[in-house]
């Protein structure tokens, strides 16, 4: 007597067993997904955290600049410290200003440009920093459904597959097969959701803390200039009258 | 970033914790037993032809001989019949002597029969004896012996003698036992007892006066006061209507699966006209004649539609194409007087 061996319907169901059951490649997709989301989720964390260091960080920065400090005393304090944002395109824009004229530099307009380029590229470093790792949130937005799909269109052939070898169309025999490949699904779309969502939101507090940087450097730039003005067009009025 | 990756694995893991613990296999869900339901399908004709009846009637093994309806007892009816007043009965035509005789004559004729056949026939054989030997000579063996047994006191060789004078005495001899007067007995007989009472009422008014008179009314008033059978009375049935309809549709009359099945037959034949304007307009009635063998007998008929438009024109003579087409229709040969004339609509309209 042919005797059909069933795969046991009814039997544990668990989110842990239908792991267990899953073949190797559909196993191979879940671990992915999971490690993708767990790395998302991390970077999710921490920029989250950063982003709230930083404006905590601007905010205490601007309260100090237009405190009516001196700009000399500004720089000393922090140009021995380790800065970040506003702080360190300020000290960038400061360092090549005092070059400048410790070197004895004579072109105002000259002096003008490198300054910009220097808070230019301090501003572009800062943005790199904040902006890191946002790249990996977007990918798994976008591609972790399809990576779920996949194993699950795997999984459901493998099932169909052992379905046809049971010779039975019982749903009792069809649906765990199925049940267990749609894990592989859930679990992307577990890992895209906050993901997208994440992306979304802190590339739009990425674009408010540059904005508000660039204003700064902006309004930094322009008290510069009025300096090199202040400071070059005496001596050249002089020379003058001289 | 340490701080965000580590953050982050606890979540997952406590995440997965949770769904392990809480997640785990989902409860099944529960089925109710269903209990199987049994569909039976049933022709319409048992619907669309029953029998005039009782509609909450019990179903009855049989049904009723004949449509029974509904018993509406007429109170205080005094005559027992079928009919819905309690009417006296009609005059019920005596019964006259004559049927009677008609009936009783046959039986009394057989027995007289016998005697007078045999005479005539013994006897012209004898007085052919002579005339024609040949035939003869086989009978007269069996003549003979009653002959001889009968006339013993007179002497045959007469007979033989004079033959043909007893030829022409003995027909008047034969009619003799068929004589009336015994066939009245056998009447009296067999009349009905009330006449047969009657009558020797009668008689034996006539025949004896000795009998009182007294005795005499009573007898007479007795039989007067008998019911005779006869219609007129409300019904009294006191058996109960049978299942059925407010009245009876059976018969000749075709069910609705034989129609359709008809139509199904026609439809199958039937191009309809493509590319009509107003398709669902385009209404034809044909009548046509079957004969029993459901062949079409004669030319179909279109009686409704196909005037007018070419289209419409069309359309009509398609349906008479179809019906010819289509023709011999196989039908109930039983309930060929229901499907003689057939009148059919086609309707463009139930084909899209």
């Amino acid at each position: 007597m042919e005797s059909v061996e069933l795969a046991a319907p009814g039997g544990d169901l668990s989110i842990w067993a239908l792991f267990w059951q899953a073949g190797w490649v559909v196993k191979l997709v879940m671990i992915g997904l999971l490690g993708a989301s767990i790395w998302s989720w991390a970077i999710i964390i921490d920029k989250v955290l950063s982003y709230a260091r930083m404006r905590v960080a601007l905010n205490r920065f601007e309260q100090v600049f237009w405190s009516g400090q001196s700009l000399e005393e500004l720089y000393r304090s922090l140009s021995d410290r380790k800065t970040t944002g506003m702080g360190s395109i300020f000290v960038a824009a400061m360092r090549e200003w005092k070059k400048s004229f410790e070197k004895g530099a004579r072109s105002p307009l000259g002096l003008q440009t490198r300054i910009d380029k220097a808070m230019e590229l301090a501003l572009t470093r800062e943005m790199e920093r904040l902006e890191s790792r946002l790249g990996f949130l977007a990918s798994v937005g976008s591609s972790a459904p399809f990576i779920g799909l996949f194993g699950t269109v795997v999984g459901i052939m493998t099932s169909f597959q052992a379905i046809a070898g049971s010779k039975s169309t019982n749903l009792a025999v069809v649906a765990p097969g199925i049940a267990e490949a749609l894990l592989a699904t859930a679990i992307g779309l577990l890992a895209a959701i906050p993901a997208v969502i994440a992306y979304n939101k802190l590339t739009a507090d990425a674009g408010k803390l540059a904005s508000r940087m660039e204003g700064f450097a902006d309004e930094f730039s322009a008290i510069l200039s009025r300096q090199i003005d202040e400071k070059v067009a005496p001596k050249t009025r002089v020379e003058e009258y001289a | 970033m340490r701080a965000g990756l580590a953050s982050s694995v606890t979540l997952h893991v406590v995440l997965l914790g949770f769904g392990l613990a809480s997640l785990s296999a989902p409860s099944a869900f529960e089925v109710a037993d269903v209990e199987a339901l049994p569909v039976d399908i049933v022709p319409v004709g048992d619907i669309t032809q029953v029998q005039q009846g009782e509609k909450n009637a019990p179903v009855a093994p049989r049904p009723a001989p004949k449509p029974t309806q509904r018993q509406d007892p007429v109170e205080n009816a005094q005559k027992v019949g079928e009919a819905d007043t309690d009417l006296k009965p009609p005059p019920t035509p005596e019964a006259k002597p004559k049927p009677v005789e008609q009936a009783s004559e046959p039986p009394p004729s057989p027995k007289p029969q016998p005697t007078p056949v045999e005479k005539p026939v013994e006897k012209p054989q004898e007085a052919k004896a002579e005339d024609v030997p040949v035939p003869a000579a086989e009978r007269e063996p069996q003549a003979q012996p009653r002959q001889e047994m009968k006339p013993d006191p007179a002497p045959e060789p007469m007979v033989a003698e004079n033959t043909e004078g007893e030829s022409v005495k003995l027909p008047p001899a034969a009619p003799l036992p068929q004589s009336r007067p015994q066939p009245p007995k056998p009447q009296i007989a067999k009349a009905p007892e009330r006449k047969q009472a009657e009558k020797p009422a009668a008689e034996q008014k006539q025949a004896s006066k000795e009998t009182k008179d007294s005795e005499v009314l009573d007898q007479v008033a007795a039989l007067l006061n008998k019911e005779k059978a006869s219609g007129g009375g409300a019904k009294r049935s006191t058996e109960e209507a049978a299942l059925g309809a407010s009245q009876t549709t059976s018969g000749n009359t075709l069910s609705q699966s034989e129609m359709d099945a008809l139509k199904a037959q026609v439809q199958r034949c039937w191009n309809v006209p493509a590319g009509a304007l107003d398709a669902e307009n385009l209404r034809v009635s044909v009548k046509f004649k079957l004969d029993p063998s459901g062949a079409i007998e004669g030319r179909p008929e279109v009686i409704e539609g196909g005037g007018g438009s070419g289209v419409a024109r069309a359309a009509a003579e398609s349906a008479r194409r179809a019906i010819l087409q289509c023709a011999p229709y196989n039908l109930p040969a039983e309930k060929y007087s229901a499907w003689a004339d057939v009148i059919m609509d086609f309707n463009p309209k139930d084909m899209f």
